[in-house]
């Protein structure tokens, strides 16, 4: 009896300091952690997007509660203005959804650039989305208070060659992304003025 | 359904435990000198792997996601593992002694058993839903036993064989490993 | 615990009984891990902290461990400092940790680890344990960057990173891929067992 009282004993223990050890490494670690993940995983995105911005995005970010949802915003500061921004949507592709990255200016409410972020599309076709310049580079300049279209939906996209599906998904990603960007710009440009420089 | 048999064929060959995704190789190496004892180990594999993999999976998405845990997943799926094992063995121990009296041995070393952690945090890096899980959890297992078994039937052979004294063992039979993993690197062009 | 045994522990892990491969254990990630030097000392060092530590206190709480439910204990304690390696990684060196993957977590089973806590630092000291694994976890990784600095030479004309060859070196990517690892060992353990024949 004396035995399996030990045993017991010694196992929570054990257990208990295993845990609080944890919790104190999680708490300690956990900043450092999301600030990593966003470098490696969203930061090349966030880089192309806002290039030759004079801060660093990924510090300079803040968070907005919508409904629901938490979305982080990335803010550019240019000329000493912190007049852009970058964040994260999602459209529907061929292969799952498609993680895109959008740069808009604050005071044109203009696309400033766009980049893929996380996808599962097929290799050599939507994956091209990823690295596709004449792709990316065609959303530059779009208003975002306007639907995002491909040319042969009668917009002034130029879809990626054999990948229409995954095209289009970008765009409705970005075009459903302006429904929460102009529901939280005046709380959007509030923050972005706190990074002025 | 396509997608299914997708997952397995691919979890089977093209992406083989064992020889690709070098998962499980100690026991791979020690229990492939006998036959006997290697069909006793991919069975064992099999039946615990697949119970352990629905376990975790179960917990994962029952318990850690929801409470914001994710990072003391090692933790418990190691645990569920030991315990799952310990249960096992004596169930069967208790209820099919027929079946204990062939598994019996192998089944503490299946905790040491990378593969059994290793496709349990497969299925949760690759997000797979219930029906997903379930066909890795079988597939993989499936793929470990086919590996095994075959590197059994060679290795029997060797030992006839006149080995230079330096390769003899574990030396030849990773190199014959290797062999292996290039003929199941063939596969890759199926998917 | 004299001075000159304390030696010994740690040498042994070095040369007689450096794991893979006098003591074959651990192979997953022998395998798994050193197609480059870089993933092969990220993972030898990140054993390395998980046994020493695991080691500490594995001896240091030999004697208060009943020993029926001594695995569960050792497999605690070892799952704890696999968890603060796996957070201290994704903080630190995330890049490496993505490389790693799940063989981060799957340290947890890696048999040397456990092996060590049950034939060594559950019978041993403080001192002794510590040198131990200290001694099998630099053994680990020098074995572990041998092996990943001739399959990353070979297999991508490389060094940690840099060009070892001229552009005019064909990769032999038999190397990099699974069956290299495989075979690259069994020569390498072939040659260790030639070495050590007296």
């Amino acid at each position: 009896m004396r035995d399996i009282i030990r045993m017991i004993v010694v196992l929570a223990v054990l257990c208990a300091l295993s845990g609080g050890l944890l919790a104190a490494v999680k708490s300690g670690t956990a900043e450092k952690i999301e600030y990593q993940q966003l470098k490696f995983v969203k930061g090349p995105a966030i880089k192309e997007i806002l290039k030759g911005c004079s801060n660093d995005p990924i510090v300079d970010r803040f968070k907005l509660q919508d409904g629901d949802v938490e979305r982080s915003f990335f803010v550019g500061v240019f000329d000493g203005k912190p007049n852009s921004v970058a964040y994260e949507t999602f459209g529907k592709g061929f292969g799952g959804p498609i993680g895109i990255m959008v740069g808009v200016n604050l005071e044109t409410d203009k696309v400033i650039g766009m980049g893929v972020t996380t996808h599962s599309e097929t290799p050599g076709l939507g994956a091209r989305a990823k690295t596709d310049e004449t792709f990316k580079g065609s959303f530059k300049g779009l208003s975002i208070n306007e639907p995002v279209k491909v040319k042969t939906d009668g917009g002034e996209v130029d879809a990626v060659t054999g990948a229409t599906i995954t095209s289009r998904g970008v765009c409705a990603g970005i075009t459903e992304s302006a429904e929460f960007y102009k529901r939280l710009k005046p709380q959007i440009v509030e923050k972005a003025k706190a990074f002025a420089k | 359904m396509g997608d299914y048999i997708l997952l397995a064929i691919s979890a089977i060959l093209v992406n083989n435990i064992l020889l690709i995704q070098y998962l499980g190789n100690c026991p791979f190496l020690g229990t492939s000198k006998k036959m006997d004892t290697a069909v006793g180990m991919a069975m064992a594999v099999v039946f615990v792997l697949t119970m352990a993999g629905i376990v975790t999976w179960i917990l994962e998405t029952v318990f850690l996601k929801p409470l914001g845990l994710e990072y003391i997943r090692t933790i418990v799926f190691i645990l569920v593992i030991a315990a799952l094992v310990q249960f096992v063995e004596l169930f069967l121990k208790k209820s099919i002694p027929a079946l204990y009296a062939g598994l019996g041995i192998f089944l503490p070393l299946i905790t040491t058993n990378c593969a059994v952690m290793g496709v349990c945090l497969i299925n949760i890096k690759e997000e797979y839903n219930f029906l997903e899980m379930l066909v890795s959890s079988l597939a993989y297992p499936a793929g470990f036993g086919l590996a095994l078994i075959l590197f059994a039937g060679i290795r029997e052979r060797i030992i006839i064989g006149r080995v230079p004294t330096a390769m003899q063992d574990t030396a030849i039979g990773l190199v014959t490993a290797g062999f292996m993993s290039l003929s199941f690197l063939g596969f890759k062009g199926m998917i | 615990m004299s001075e000159t045994s304390l030696v010994q522990e740690f040498t042994k892990g070095l040369w007689e009984e450096i794991p893979p491969f006098r003591l074959v254990l651990g192979l997953c990630p022998t395998l798994a891990v050193t197609k480059s030097v870089e993933t092969g000392i990220g993972m030898g060092l990140a054993l390395t902290f998980v046994l020493v530590c695991s080691n500490i206190l594995v001896s240091a709480l030999r004697k208060i461990i009943p020993s029926k439910v001594r695995i569960a204990c050792f497999i605690v304690i070892i799952a704890t400092f696999v968890v603060v390696v796996e957070l201290s990684m994704q903080a630190f060196a995330y890049p490496l940790f993505l490389k790693l993957g799940i063989f981060i977590p799957l340290i947890v089973v890696n048999c040397i680890v456990l092996g060590r806590a049950e034939a060594f630092a559950s019978k041993n000291g403080v001192g002794a344990s510590i040198a131990d694994g200290l001694g099998m976890g630099l053994g680990f990784t020098i074995s572990l960057s041998v092996l990943g600095s001739i399959r990353e030479i070979f297999g991508a004309g490389m060094w940690y990173g840099k060009e070892v060859f001229g552009a005019s070196f064909q990769p032999f990517t038999f190397m990099v891929e699974a069956p290299g690892a495989f075979v690259c060992l069994g020569l390498l353990l072939a040659i260790m067992n030639l070495a050590g024949k007296k």
